[in-house]
């Protein structure tokens, strides 16, 4: 079977006076349309993970695959263009670029694979209704409060069409009502369009929204649980 | 859209982009500024030379510089007179007897250049009766009559009218004398010439010096062109091959030298202004990146390749650039237009300058090609400037980048 994200006793040791095993011989598949949150207590590897998977950080040993490319074989450029095509980044801090509005924070990743102009703010216009700030498209992130960054966030993770959006944290600033908010916009990308969403959080409010919750601990999984 | 990124970044602290603008065109204006300044002195300096002192080029015996002595005259003379006459280019030729004098008042005595000139000749090559500031020109007294300096007459304690004994060689090496009357005093704008130059009449001298009426010792040549006056002295050399064919630059001591340091003199002011920005523009740029660590980061992780990220940096720093340096220049432009058209009076200075053969009166003017290099040499600081801070952003590792706080 084809997974979108495939890893392979994957490692992570961060060196220095006494070497720090991140993560620890970690398997994982996860197949197109899950909404999965990797979960866990500080310092479990879940950020490390994540940033192995997205092509941000090299593994010391092991294998990952997404849509079937090895990561590890892939020199630096070659990750930045995989990201660009294949990834959505959410980030904790939201991340959105300040001098641009939100129309062209979320414009400006599809600017990049040279998509047509009316194709492109086709895309982009749909994408801010569907997280529902349609009528903010021209705000910049300074006027925008911190659950409609992320939204915006949300929209700039898929205005690219990736295989998979890779979210770090993605409510941890957040209040209630916009974590909520947020979450609803992402069950509903994931739902009625099939995108594949991959948490890591220790926020109970995602948890109990995800289908499956792969619990590390230690850098290792110590539960991987399907809803 | 890198470019709109590049462009919104840097007013996103105002005031620090301002500061580097603002010190970028204060450099640029003191630079083009001082290069002007520099420019017009030497150019002045350049008209001097060709108009007051040397015109664009003389003929000599070859000894005759070196030695001066009244032996050494120009044989042919006339023939060269009818060359100059009919030469394209010449708007006139004079011939001059020159000889080194003591001159006596009844005060002092002291040394002197004796030149014996044609009136009506030096009026055209040197403008000699223009500068004279009390007298008239060789026209008041009719027996040896004598031109001399504001500064001689001070020195001499002599005044119009009064007498002066010059001691000379005459051709057979014989100390003569002769008495002349000052009918006129000038000031050059030369101090050095006016330290010893002191004009008579040519025909008054064969006499004295048993020189024939068309024995002289130069023939000096104004010309419509300065850039003609190399070629045709070559030409003539060519021609007159048992003279000596000098143009300015190797007759005035220091000339050459001085027109081919005078634009590099203004780049190395200037050049030395842009090193000292180029360090403020690199730290303004790297506290830019710094400051945006985890954007930059953000950036490189959702796909922006190194050389975008590079580029943006690169941009960032041109367009801060390229606002202060033309502000600079255009205020320079407006500056040296201004006083350009008035002249900066150097005041007190001006009497020292004026010693050293300068004007005491500067027109600082700035050549188009000048401020076209300068700019390309803002453009060429700015992306050395960008350089160092762009690698910083490069060597960003986007997992660690998007952390930081």
């Amino acid at each position: 079977m084809k997974y979108v994200i495939e890893t392979t006793e994957v490692s992570k040791i961060y060196d220095g006076v006494v070497p720090v095993k991140a993560v620890d011989e970690v398997s994982l598949q996860i197949e197109n349309n899950e909404f999965t949150a990797i979960v866990g207590p500080s310092g479990s590897g879940k950020t490390t993970l994540l940033n192995m998977i997205g092509g941000l950080d090299r593994p010391t040993s092991g294998s990952i695959k997404v849509n079937g490319f090895e990561l590890a074989n892939m020199s630096e450029n070659e990750l930045i263009d995989f990201r660009l095509k294949h990834i959505g980044f959410v980030f904790q801090s939201y991340n959105l670029i300040p001098v641009l509005t939100a129309k062209e924070n979320t414009e400006f990743i599809i600017l990049m694979q040279k998509i047509d102009k009316k194709l492109r703010d086709e895309r982009v216009e749909k994408l801010l209704k569907e997280v529902g700030l349609g009528d903010k498209m021209n705000s910049r992130p300074t006027q925008l409060s911190g659950g409609q960054q992320q939204r915006v966030a949300v929209a700039r993770a898929l205005a690219s069409k990736p295989d998979f959006v890779l979210a770090d944290e993605p409510t941890a600033n957040l209040d209630s009502k916009s974590t909520e908010n947020l979450l609803d916009i992402m069950a509903r990308l994931n739902q009625e369009e099939g995108v594949t969403f991959v948490f890591s959080t220790h926020d109970q409010r995602v948890i109990d929204r995800a289908r499956r919750v792969v619990t590390l601990v230690d850098g290792k999984i110590s539960s991987d649980e399907r809803r | 859209m890198l470019t709109k990124i590049a462009w919104r970044n840097i007013w996103r602290n105002k005031i620090r982009s301002l500061v580097v603008i603002i010190a970028l065109a204060l450099g640029l204006w003191a630079g083009a500024f001082s290069s002007a300044f520099y420019e017009g002195m030497m150019k002045q300096r350049i008209n001097d030379v060709i108009e007051s002192e040397m015109s664009h080029f003389q003929f000599h015996e070859p000894n005759f510089r070196e030695e001066l002595q009244a032996k050494y005259f120009i044989s042919g003379a006339e023939s060269i007179e009818a060359d100059m006459a009919s030469a394209p280019h010449v708007i006139g030729s004079t011939g001059r007897v020159v000889a080194t004098a003591m001159m006596g008042s009844a005060n002092k005595n002291g040394a002197a250049k004796l030149i014996g000139v044609d009136p009506e000749k030096e009026k055209v090559v040197t403008k000699l009766n223009e500068k004279l500031i009390e007298g008239d020109y060789f026209e008041s007294v009719s027996r040896n009559p004598i031109l001399i300096s504001q500064k001689m007459a001070e020195s001499f304690h002599v005044k119009l009218k009064s007498k002066l004994v010059l001691t000379v060689q005459d051709l057979n090496g014989e100390i003569v004398a002769s008495s002349f009357r000052v009918v006129g005093i000038y000031k050059s704008g030369n101090g050095m010439l006016d330290e010893v130059n002191a004009y008579v009449r040519r025909s008054d001298l064969p006499s004295i010096m048993s020189l024939d009426a068309q024995d002289y010792h130069e023939i000096a040549v104004l010309l419509d062109n300065h850039d003609l006056a190399e070629p045709m002295a070559a030409e003539y050399q060519e021609k007159y091959p048992n003279l000596e064919v000098k143009s300015w630059l190797d007759l005035a001591t220091g000339m050459r030298y001085m027109v081919e340091a005078g634009s590099t003199f203004a780049y190395v002011i200037v050049g030395i202004i842009l090193i000292a920005l180029l360090f403020s523009i690199i730290n303004t740029m790297l506290m830019a990146v710094m400051e945006r660590t985890r954007e930059i980061g953000m950036l490189m992780a959702v796909g922006f390749n190194k050389r975008k990220v590079f580029m943006m940096i690169m941009l960032e720093t041109v367009f801060l650039s390229m606002i202060g340096g033309p502000l600079g220049l255009l205020v320079a432009f407006l500056f040296i237009q201004a006083t350009g058209t008035n002249g900066i009076d150097l005041g007190a200075m001006g009497e020292t300058y004026n010693e050293l053969g300068f004007s005491a009166i500067v027109y600082p003017e700035l050549a188009l090609e000048s401020y076209i290099n300068i700019t390309v040499m803002v453009f060429a600081m700015a992306i050395l400037a960008a350089i160092y801070p762009a690698r910083k952003a490069l060597k960003l590792n986007p997992s660690e980048a998007i952390r930081k706080i």
